[in-house]
């Protein structure tokens, strides 16, 4: 049994908007500083979704699969070290873009290649662009039924994918017979941290490069709205800190300025 | 052909509120769009939010009522949602950034080829028929302006980014009811379990006191709950404070948790990261207390207390109770 395991690689989300630097020609987000992108942090989910379920299929085959204009080997190697089996890279200029049709296409294309998969794995949501669009067109061309938000991933007797998947206001169970897609959400909890053994294992891995053009992926539909600006918002307030002599004091201040200007009523005043 | 299709999303019987908002958005675009504007409501005994929704005055309203939809199934309901769109060609199909509504707009958009506008704040006709909209990408750090050439499309707003439209009590209209003829299902789903929220639940709430790492445990959310239940306001919380176990989920406000904007926003212990403040900053007034000065929280606070948030918010419970117990001898 083989679970693919999708991941992107992003700038690392918690850069500063200070730290950004906007290509108003690409109509790309680069960081300023040569700062190491990170794995989609959904992603690496996928990763602990897909390790937890080896704990009781052992033959569970986990392979992740990437495309990127270039990458940064050392970061995307994490994989290896936590216990995938395989890391296939695909890469192309055409992959850097918000356009999620190109990349679901060659996602789609490397995912045939390697004979198919009974499970995929992929993050809600990649944090560069926030598009979650990904899965649901990887579903349409690998013609697999899609669950999404997953925080539980269960296989039952070889068969079926069960997830719970997170609601608003609780959760609820869906299934589906394999093989299928799942996407996975920040409530299944963070990856593991790689064994020294596992690491040492992995050092010796490769990841497997695949050039999008051998991967006959074909031509994706013209569908993603052009990006013609991007701009860092003003969102900055004017803050007025309380001084107080102390923490008590200062929270004392606190509630008589919101009374005062009305931002707190109390239940008689209302 | 339909001009404008507005989904409305009925969740537990309840027509959601961004419906309202995605009334305003139909409404703002409608002049450019010919075909009116209609009206979606696809669930199971949903004639109640059906009535309610024609009060925004639609063309037309279109029900799909049927057991099948009792549950929050996405591909159900997305099977719905295409098939009414198969039947009535919509030119704009607007759907609420819920966790339903969102992904039936993905599945419709990818099912049919239609170009996808997601978690727009701003949105126009161009004169060449297409749209310009604006959306937040990168959890909120940068704002892209995309266009796209002639429809149909599928929009999503994003929720607080318009006002919602009122009611025009006036409507009188007779939904028209089409038999649901969904294709096999790939997908089975479950009853779902509905958390039982504390108190108001924060996206309703005109006041939140929010809660995150610096609270340092679940112990001190008790001490926001005493207050919230003093201004008669709601608890959240960041999502350090949701991963560590402290608080359920449901009380997560960001860019995966619940995007609000109520009148008051007090961020106890809360760093303002921007996937946080994607989710508050359209807040009204935002009150940041943490122990480090340097905290962005502050950029984008009214009001700020650097200090231990233990202490602070002690004294700010008692001398809001002590005031109400004044306030409530007086009368
Ligand atoms: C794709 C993506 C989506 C995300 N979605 C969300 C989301 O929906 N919601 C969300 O909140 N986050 C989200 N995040 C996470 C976000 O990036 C931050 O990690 C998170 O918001 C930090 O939470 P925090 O500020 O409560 O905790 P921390 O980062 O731990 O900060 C704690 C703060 O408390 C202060 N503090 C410490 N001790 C005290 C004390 N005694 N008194 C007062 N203050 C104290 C510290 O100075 C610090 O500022 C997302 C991240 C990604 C990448
Ligand atoms: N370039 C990529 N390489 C590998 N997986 C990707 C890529 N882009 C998106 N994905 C997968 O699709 C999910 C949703 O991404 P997106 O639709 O881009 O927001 C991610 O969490 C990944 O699992």
């Amino acid at each position: 049994m083989r679970a693919v395991v999708c991941l992107k690689q992003v700038i690392d989300p918690l850069t500063p908007a200070t730290s950004l630097a906007l290509d108003v020609q690409d109509m790309k987000i680069r960081v300023r500083a040569a700062a190491p992108p990170v794995i989609n942090g959904f992603d690496e989910q996928g990763i602990e979704a897909a390790l937890r379920l080896r704990e009781t299929i052992r033959e569970l085959e986990i392979v992740c699969i990437a495309a990127s204009e270039r990458f940064n080997t050392d970061v995307m190697k994490r994989a290896l070290a936590v216990g995938a089996d395989q890391l296939i890279l695909v890469q192309d200029p055409s992959l850097d873009t918000w356009n999620s049709y190109p990349v679901a296409y060659a996602l789609a294309a490397a995912i045939r290649q390697i004979g198919g998969a009974d499970l995929v794995l992929c993050g809600r949501q990649g944090s560069d662009w926030d598009n979650g669009l990904v899965p649901y067109i990887l579903a349409d061309l690998l013609a697999m039924p899609l669950l999404t938000l997953a925080k539980r991933v269960n296989i039952a007797d070889g068969k079926r994918v069960e997830i719970e998947r997170v609601l608003a206001d609780g959760s609820m169970t869906m299934e589906a017979a394999l093989p299928a897609i799942v996407t996975v959400t920040s409530e299944l909890g963070a990856l593991r941290m790689p064994s020294v053994a596992a690491r040492l294992t992995a050092a010796r891995k490769q990841p497997r490069q695949i050039a999008l053009a051998d991967l006959g992926a074909g031509a994706p539909p013209a569908l993603a709205p052009e990006v013609i600006d991007l701009a860092i918002p003003v969102t900055g307030r004017n803050c007025t800190f309380i001084e107080a002599a102390d923490g008590p004091g200062a929270g004392v201040r606190l509630a008589e300025t919101l009374l005062e200007t009305g931002a707190v009523r109390l239940g008689m005043e209302r | 052909m339909a001009g404008i299709l507005i989904v409305a999303e009925v969740d537990a019987g309840v027509l959601r509120p961004e419906y309202w908002e995605l009334a305003t958005v139909a409404r703002a675009v409608s002049a450019s769009i010919p075909g009116g504007v209609s009206v979606a409501v696809i669930g199971a005994d949903v004639a109640a939010a059906a009535q309610q929704a024609a009060g925004i005055g639609p063309d037309t309203l279109h029900v799909i009522d049927d057991e099948r939809l009792a549950n929050p199934w996405p591909e159900a309901h997305a099977a719905a949602l295409i098939q009414l769109c198969g039947e009535l060609s919509p030119q704009m199909v607007l759907a609420p950034r819920s966790i339903l509504g969102a992904e039936i707009a993905a599945r419709l958009a990818v099912r049919c080829g239609w170009p996808l506008l997601q978690d727009v704040v701003q949105i126009e006709a161009t004169p060449d028929g297409g749209l310009q909209a604006v959306r937040p990408v990168s959890g909120g750090a940068v704002a892209a302006t995309v266009r796209i050439g002639a429809g149909p499309w599928v929009v999503v707003p994003r929720p607080r980014a318009f006002a919602p439209a009122a009611a025009s009590a006036v409507a009188e209209i007779t939904p028209t009811r089409h038999a649901f003829a969904p294709p096999p299902f790939a997908t089975a789903c479950g009853t779902p379990q509905r958390v039982a929220v504390q108190g108001l639940s924060v996206d309703r709430a005109k006041i939140v006191v929010a809660g995150g790492g610096g609270l340092g445990g679940p112990e001190p959310f008790t001490l926001l709950r005493e207050v919230a239940a003093l201004v008669g306001g709601a608890v959240g919380a960041s999502r350090v404070a949701v991963d560590s176990g402290w608080v359920q989920s449901t009380m997560q406000v960001g860019l995966t948790g619940k995007t609000i904007a109520p009148d008051l926003y007090i961020a106890v212990g809360i760093s303002g990261a921007i996937q946080h403040l994607v989710g508050c900053s359209s807040s009204q007034v935002i009150v940041a207390v943490n122990s480090d000065p340097a905290a962005p929280i502050f950029g984008i606070a009214n009001y700020g207390v650097v200090g231990d948030c233990k202490e602070v918010m002690t004294a700010f419970r008692d001398t809001l109770a002590t005031r109400a117990a004044q306030a409530g001898r007086a009368v």
